[in-house]
Formats: structure tokens, C-alpha cells, sequence
């Protein structure tokens, strides 16, 4: 059981760099239009040109 | 803005806005250090430290200001969105801030939509003073355009969606470090190892507590310092009761809290709390989607002609009225104008509700926020800013949309005392159940605190109404004051104007008469050829008789067809002879030539050179949807008046055509007034409908009304709701649409407060653990917005989605 010392301990870490790695996410800007990614298909070529420009 | 961009991305408008904005916009602009300090990990109130100084720009201040004069004052009412509101306690706060002030005479914030309407003198005091002093209390005033912008609302998205991943994923991994002590056996875990779970889990409640629940103990700070109990004081008592609890057991086990801790409940239902409330950010957002593509739609820039005819990009504030524009296919017009180039084909949706696309011809006017959606079309600015007819309608809405219902101020006025009786019963409750067992005093304490916050009855009414009226907007119907759905809710008869509501101003033939051995078709047509370049009233409706009629009648062919203004149109017929149409003085006739019984109708003559060949008798012709509106309302059990100034026998023709029940003619607006006052003393509760323009007092008499058509300037209409696309249909659709929102007010109370009623004593008895209370509370506020929202999808919308490309995303 002496694993648990470090595996939970190292749990939390885990826990700390997810949250990291969100928080990245989410300052790049993937979640902030996620049904408008959906509909991007839907769209005319040129448009998601322009639009991307 | 690129000039080529067709359909203005919010993305791009945020990006590429800034370089051409406008003097002075810098403090508002977004600025690096800015998002910084609003993402820093740690967030207390908001600390504002801008001067605010942009607000006093008169270029600035148009967009969101409208100055009266009034005996000789000039008064200022401006709507500004307030940043860093989270519930209805805040408007509150917000409000006392200004109340009081030197030169402020009143303010107004609305919670759902965080919307603040202020009316202040600009000779006393200034909007950024205004701005510093609610700066002072925690929020930060932003002007509407800029607070509409995509920057913004992402800022605050992100930070929501942040706040709640992290209590989401550090609740699910305090569960698994509390899972092992709920299964296991006594004895099974070694001391070492339970002492080790726990610290691990108070150390990933830290950011629960610290981080996500900042805008729980924000908002009941500020509540404190007013000396107030607001929604989130209870909520933010029992997370910190529970956590400190907690904590001592952990660090402490055999000190006087106990060795229970309550990290897993406390994380999760911290976790819901913020789930409800980012649920409700997302659904207030839809619910406010009308006004803000109503908002979005104005270009930022256009495309101005100059001296030497070529076009330069400028910001929508550089134009002046009487400057030509060129707009390309897809943008939106800028401003009011008059058409130059031949045609154009525009989009009026979002403003009339009107689904097909209209041509506008040369001459012809458009307005501000419609789409050009044909080739490019140059125009001559005629009216621009605040003068729009667009501005008009979004000033319109904000006014609707802060206006609190009396419903939701009685409920809110409900909320406080209860609040103060919930902290009152949660004390109560944790004393008595320490007396009886100590471990569970705590967790019945923290579920009383939680499971009755009234956030549920606050948003009861005011989420309906506006989703209501939300639903209503994207038809082209604008509801001025959310109170009128209460009212109109409850009327049983509904009293229609003649001209201009149950007809429309266009003329339809009547009757043609003609001299013996012609044929009236004939006689039409040729009338028609000659009308045929004519734009007077009379000569559209004949034009349009003919091509109804599938052009059965013959013309010969006209030479040198001119128009003599205001008396008629004459012209030379191929055979040698002449052919007159108009007046009778025109054509040399002194009096109707049959027997005329209908001398005030409008009619058309026609002579050629052996005298008299027709009379075109025309009438106004009845709305096409009337009857089916009239039938409606009768299947609704409401009755159906006709109140008219015209003569008994007009008003009982265009009676009978529509159907309505009773006929009231020959009123003076005195009389109409007399008659609207004597209906209401015989119990009926009145719904007029008018154009809006002659009927002022009536319409402000009658229990709700409502404007049709577009005769009126929308900012003047003494009516509750204006209509915008002339349909009578959309009174029969509004009315059904006040009932299913007041049904669901009613649906929203009795749910709030059935809620409580049952929560509350199991709560108290025990029997409810904090997470459960967590849950409880959150799902009772989602099932309020939700219920609400089932509105929007009750008003039939026009055939086609009538929203524009660039507004799918707001």
C-alpha cells in the first residue's frame, strides 16, 4: 500500500496539469464558438475564406 | 472592415473594428493588461480603475444617449450593460449606487439582461462620474454597442465555462479520494492512508473554494457591505461553513468540529451551483439574442462616394446625411435613405418580419439595418444614428427589456425577508440537531442554506416575459412594456380602427361603369396603359385591377401618354382619337354621370373624344388576413369590435367583409374615447388596435393596445405593441402568445413555490445531504429558464428563418 504515497500525491498533479491544459484551451479560443464550428460546414467556400481572413 | 467582407463574422468584427474606431475609444478597447486582470487567478470585486473619460464623447455618447429638452432642460437617458452582475441582488446594488446622486433622476437595472437604463442631466453631473461611482461598488459600466461586442461576452463566457470546469473537475476527483471511505470496512484502511485521502482532497478543494466560488462570496460581500441579504449570501454561509469544518476535522481530527469532512459534497455541489448558473448565462443570452442581432446589424463602416466619384472606407460616425454610399450585396444598410441606383432588392426581415425580399426601385426609401441582397446599390443618406427608424426599434426594445413586471417585483420584494428567514431556520436547525447528533447538525445547516435560495421565484417571471418577447421580436411585433402581457393575457374583446388597420392604405377596385356597347374590360385596360407610368395612388390600383384581371380586355396602342399633376393622364390613341383619365373637372364632366351614391370613394373617369367611356369606382381594400384574425379571435372567445369615423354604411361594409360582431360608426376621436370607456363599464377588457397615429388617446385608454402598420414613428405610438409588417394576424398570434406566457409565469410560480415548500421541512428534518440540496436548487432555476424558454418556439415565424447569416452565431 506504500504506493499510494506517491500515487496519490502524483494524482493530484495530474489533476493540476489538466486543468493547466484546459485553461489553455480555452485562452486559445476552442471553446468559445463551438456551434459555430458545426455550422462552418454548411457554408459557401469563399465565405469561410473571407471569413477565416 | 474589409469592404468585400459579405457577411460580417462577430470574430472579425471584433478584430478588425479597432483600427478605424473612433477617437478616444482606447480605455474601452480590450486592452492586453485588461483581460489580464480579469483572468487572474484570484478575483475579488471587479477592481475598475478606468476614467471612463470615452463616456463623455458626444461621438460615444449617441450611440448609447438620447438628450430631451424639456422647459428648457436638457435630460439625458442612456442604457448602459453592467459587467460583473450575477443575480438580481446586484441590479440592486447598482441602483442605490445611483440613486441619489447629484443630477441623476433615475435608474433602472434589469437583472436578467443586465441592462442599465439611467436618466441624469447633463448640466449637473457627467456619464463617466457615473461610471466611477459604480466602478466604486464592483461593476463596470460599458457602453451598449461595446458591450455587444463578441470581446466581451467572450471574456465572460470563458471565465464562466473556466470557473466551472475546474469545481467539474476537482469535485470528480474529490469523489474518488472519498469513494474508498464510504466502502470500506472499519479497520480495512490503515489511519495513515484516510489521513492521506484527505488532505489530498482538501488541497484540490482549494481552487473550488478560492477560484470558482468567487462569484458566490463577491456578490454576498458586496450584499454585506450594504447591510443586505441577497440570494448568495446562504450559498456562500454554507460553503465556507462546510469547508473550514472540514478542514479542522482534517487538520485537527479530535478537535471540537468533529473528524467528519465534507469535501465531496461541498466540491459537487459547488459544481451544480455554477452549472445552473452557466446554463441561465447561456439561455439569457439567447433570450436577448433579438436585441443583440437587432444591435449587430449596423454596419461599422461603409463604402462613402466622394467628390470625384470614387468610393473611401469610412467609419459609420464620419457619414453625414445627404452623403451617397455604395452598399454591396450582403452588407446591411447604414442609415435611413432614398435608393439612387435602379433597383434593389433588400431584406427587411429583422425590422418587419416581412419574409420575402422587397424590391425598392429608384426614388424609393430603405432603411438602416435591412441586408441589400442584389448587386451593389448606391444611396443618398437621409436619416442616420439615433434619427433611424432601426434605432428607434432597438431603442423600443431596451425600454421593454428593463422595465421590471410588476409580477417580478413583488417577487423580488418577497425574496428578501424570506432570505433573512432562511438563514434564521438553517441556525435553528443546525442547534437543534446538535443537541441530538453533532455530525449531522452541520450537513442539515448547509442543506437549508442552499436548498432555499428563491433564485427559482425571481426568475420566475421576468425569464418568461422575455422570452416572449424575444419570440415576438423575431416576428417584427415589438412589445414596449413586458407588463402589457399580463394584461392582454386577460382581455375578452379586442376593438379594431377601420382605416389603416382592418384596410390597408392601397386602393382596390371597386366597380367600373361604362357607356353602352363598351366592355368594361376594355375600358380597365385602356385605363391601365394610360395609368401605367403614373405613381398616383389611383393609377397603381387600376394598374393593379388590370394585371388581376389577366389582361382579358383590349387597349390600342397610346402615343404621347403625359401626366397633368394632380388632375390626371392623357394621351393620343394610335387611330387618331385621344383618350383622357381623372377627375371629373379633368375631364370635363360636372358630376358623376350615373347615379352617384358613394360620392367620397375615390374614382377615376374616362373620356375620349365622343365624351364619357368609364368611371373606375375604388375602395380601400380589406387586409388580406383579417377575416381569418377575426375568426381567430372569435374561437378564442374574444369578441370583436369595429370602431370607426367613417359614415355607418363604409364601416358596416368592411364589417361584414371581416366578420367582426359589432359595428360602431360615425365616432369623432372624442366619441371613440366616449365608446372605449363605455365598453370597459360593461365589464369588457379592451385590446384597440390602431394605426397608432390618430388614435393616441384611445389606444392609451383601451386595457393594451397595439399599432399596426408602419403610418406611425414607431418612438411616439402611445401603443403596448407595435406591429410591424401590417399582418392583423399578428394580433391574434401576440394574444395567444401573452396567454402561453402568463400560463407559464404561472407554471414558473407554483413550481418555484411548490419547491420550496416540499424541500424546505426535508431539508430541515434531515433528510436532504448538501449535495442533494445543491442539485435541487440549480435543477429548480434550470427548469424555470427552460420552461420559459419553450416560448420562443410558439410564435409561427414567417415562412423563411428570417435571421441573417452574420446573426447565427449571437
Amino acid at each position: 500500500m506504500d504506493i499510494l504515497y506517491l500515487l496519490v500525491p502524483l494524482s493530484i498533479v495530474l489533476v493540476f496539469l489538466v486543468i493547466g491544459l484546459f485553461w489553455w484551451a480555452l485562452q486559445a479560443g476552442q471553446f468559445d464558438n463551438i456551434e459555430r464550428e458545426g455550422e462552418r460546414i454548411f457554408e459557401r467556400e469563399d465565405d469561410r475564406i473571407v471569413g477565416r481572413d | 472592415m474589409k469592404s468585400d467582407l459579405n457577411y460580417p463574422h462577430p470574430m472579425n468584427q471584433a478584430v478588425t473594428a479597432s483600427p478605424l474606431v473612433l477617437p478616444g475609444a482606447g480605455p474601452l478597447a480590450p486592452t492586453a493588461s485588461d483581460s489580464a486582470g480579469i483572468f487572474g487567478a484570484h478575483r475579488g470585486p471587479l477592481t475598475v480603475s478606468d476614467n471612463f473619460e470615452v463616456l463623455d464623447d458626444p461621438v460615444e455618447q449617441q450611440d448609447f444617449t438620447t438628450v430631451t429638452h424639456a422647459d428648457g432642460h436638457a435630460q439625458a437617458e442612456s442604457v448602459l450593460m453592467v459587467q460583473g452582475m450575477y443575480c438580481a441582488a446586484c441590479a440592486d446594488t447598482v441602483e442605490c449606487a445611483l440613486q441619489g446622486l447629484p443630477g441623476v433622476q433615475s435608474a433602472q437595472v434589469h437583472a436578467a439582461t443586465r441592462r442599465l437604463t439611467v436618466r441624469w442631466d447633463p448640466a449637473l453631473t457627467r456619464m463617466s462620474h457615473l461610471a466611477q461611482v459604480v466602478g466604486a461598488t464592483g461593476y463596470r459600466l460599458l457602453p451598449m454597442a461595446q458591450a455587444l461586442s463578441v470581446s466581451e461576452r467572450l471574456r465572460e463566457t470563458r471565465q464562466a465555462l473556466w470557473r466551472l470546469f475546474v469545481a467539474g473537475f476537482c469535485s470528480m476527483q474529490v469523489m474518488m479520494y472519498a469513494w474508498p471511505a464510504y466502502v470500506a470496512q472499519p479497520g480495512e484502511m490503515s489511519a495513515d492512508i484516510v489521513q492521506l485521502l484527505r488532505w489530498a482532497s482538501w488541497v484540490l478543494s482549494l481552487p473550488v473554494v478560492f477560484f470558482a466560488s468567487g462569484p458566490f462570496f463577491r456578490s454576498a460581500w458586496l450584499d454585506l457591505k450594504r447591510g443586505r441579504v441577497g440570494m448568495d449570501t446562504p450559498v456562500s454561509v454554507g460553503i465556507l461553513v462546510t469547508f473550514l469544518v472540514s478542514s479542522a476535522a482534517t487538520f485537527d481530527p479530535s478537535g471540537p468540529w468533529g473528524d467528519e469532512v465534507w469535501f465531496d459534497s461541498l466540491t459537487m455541489f459547488v459544481f451544480f451551483l455554477l452549472g445552473g448558473r452557466y446554463l441561465e448565462f447561456k439561455a439569457r443570452d439567447r433570450t436577448a439574442g433579438a436585441l443583440d442581432s437587432l444591435m449587430n446589424r449596423l454596419p461599422q463602416t461603409c463604402d462613402q462616394q466622394t467628390a470625384d466619384g470614387s468610393f473611401r472606407t469610412v467609419s459609420v460616425r464620419r457619414l453625414q446625411v445627404g452623403d451617397t454610399v455604395r452598399v454591396l450585396a450582403g452588407q446591411a444598410f447604414a442609415g435611413d435613405g432614398v435608393v439612387q441606383s435602379e433597383s434593389a432588392t433588400v431584406d427587411e426581415a429583422l425590422l418587419t418580419g416581412e419574409s420575402h425580399p422587397v424590391l425598392r426601385r429608384r426614388g424609393e426609401s430603405v432603411v438602416a439595418g435591412s441586408y441589400n441582397l442584389g448587386g451593389p446599390v448606391l444611396m443618398t443618406v437621409e436619416r442616420l444614428g439615433r434619427e433611424t427608424r432601426f434605432a428607434q426599434i432597438v431603442a423600443l426594445m431596451e425600454k421593454a427589456s428593463t422595465e421590471k413586471p410588476r409580477l417580478a417585483v413583488l417577487a423580488d420584494r418577497i425574496a428578501a425577508p424570506f432570505l433573512v428567514l432562511v438563514l434564521l431556520a438553517a441556525a435553528l436547525a443546525g442547534w437543534y440537531w446538535w443537541q441530538i447528533d453533532h455530525t449531522k447538525a452541520l450537513s442539515v445547516a448547509v442543506a437549508v442554506l442552499i436548498v432555499t435560495c428563491p433564485c427559482a421565484l425571481s426568475l420566475a417571471t421576468p425569464a418568461a416575459m422575455l422570452s416572449g418577447a424575444g419570440a415576438l421580436a423575431r416576428r417584427g411585433i415589438l412589445v414596449r412594456r413586458l407588463q402589457a402581457f399580463e394584461t392582454l393575457a386577460g382581455i375578452n374583446a379586442v376593438v379594431f380602427d377601420k382605416t389603416g388597420t382592418l384596410t390597408h392604405d392601397r386602393l382596390v377596385l371597386f366597380s367600373v361603369a361604362v357607356r353602352t356597347g363598351s366592355q368594361a374590360a376594355d375600358a380597365l385596360a385602356l385605363a391601365a396603359a394610360l395609368a401605367a407610368g403614373s405613381l398616383h395612388p389611383v393609377s397603381r390600383a387600376i394598374v393593379q385591377a388590370a394585371a388581376e384581371q389577366g389582361g382579358e380586355g383590349v387597349a390600342p396602342a397610346l402615343a404621347a401618354v403625359q401626366e397633368l399633376a394632380g388632375q390626371g393622364m392623357q394621351a393620343d390613341r394610335a387611330d387618331g382619337g385621344w383618350v383622357k383619365l381623372g377627375s371629373a373637372a379633368f375631364c370635363g364632366l360636372n358630376a358623376g354621370p350615373a347615379g352617384d351614391t358613394q360620392a367620397d370613394s375615390p374614382c377615376a373617369h374616362l373620356v375620349d373624344e365622343r365624351g364619357w367611356l368609364a368611371t373606375i369606382r375604388l375602395q380601400e381594400g380589406v387586409r388580406a388576413d383579417a377575416r381569418e384574425a377575426v375568426e381567430k379571435l372569435r374561437e378564442l372567445g374574444v369578441q370583436t369590435w369595429l370602431l370607426s369615423g367613417d359614415r355607418l354604411a363604409a364601416a358596416k361594409l368592411v364589417g361584414a367583409a371581416v366578420g367582426v360582431d359589432h359595428v360602431i360608426a360615425g365616432a369623432s376621436p372624442e366619441q371613440k374615447l366616449v365608446e372605449v370607456v363605455g365598453l370597459q363599464a360593461s365589464g369588457l377588457r379592451l385590446a384597440m388596435v390602431g394605426d397608432g397615429l390618430n388614435d393616441g388617446p384611445v389606444l392609451a385608454r383601451a386595457n393594451t393596445s397595439f399599432a399596426l402598420g408602419h403610418a406611425a414613428p414607431l418612438a411616439q405610438a402611445q401603443s403596448d405593441y407595435v406591429i410591424q409588417g401590417g399582418r392583423v394576424m399578428d394580433v391574434v398570434h401576440t394574444l395567444c402568445l401573452a396567454r402561453d406566457t402568463m400560463r407559464i409565469v404561472r407554471q414558473n410560480l407554483i413550481w418555484a413555490a411548490l419547491y420550496n415548500a416540499v424541500a424546505v421541512p426535508l431539508a430541515l428534518l434531515g433528510y436532504m445531504p448538501p449535495w442533494l440540496a445543491g442539485l435541487g436548487m440549480a435543477g429548480s432555476s434550470l427548469l424555470v429558464i427552460l420552461n420559459a424558454l419553450r416560448l420562443a418556439g410558439k410564435v409561427p415565424t414567417a415562412a423563411r428563418d428570417t435571421e441573417a447569416p452574420a446573426l447565427a452565431t449571437a
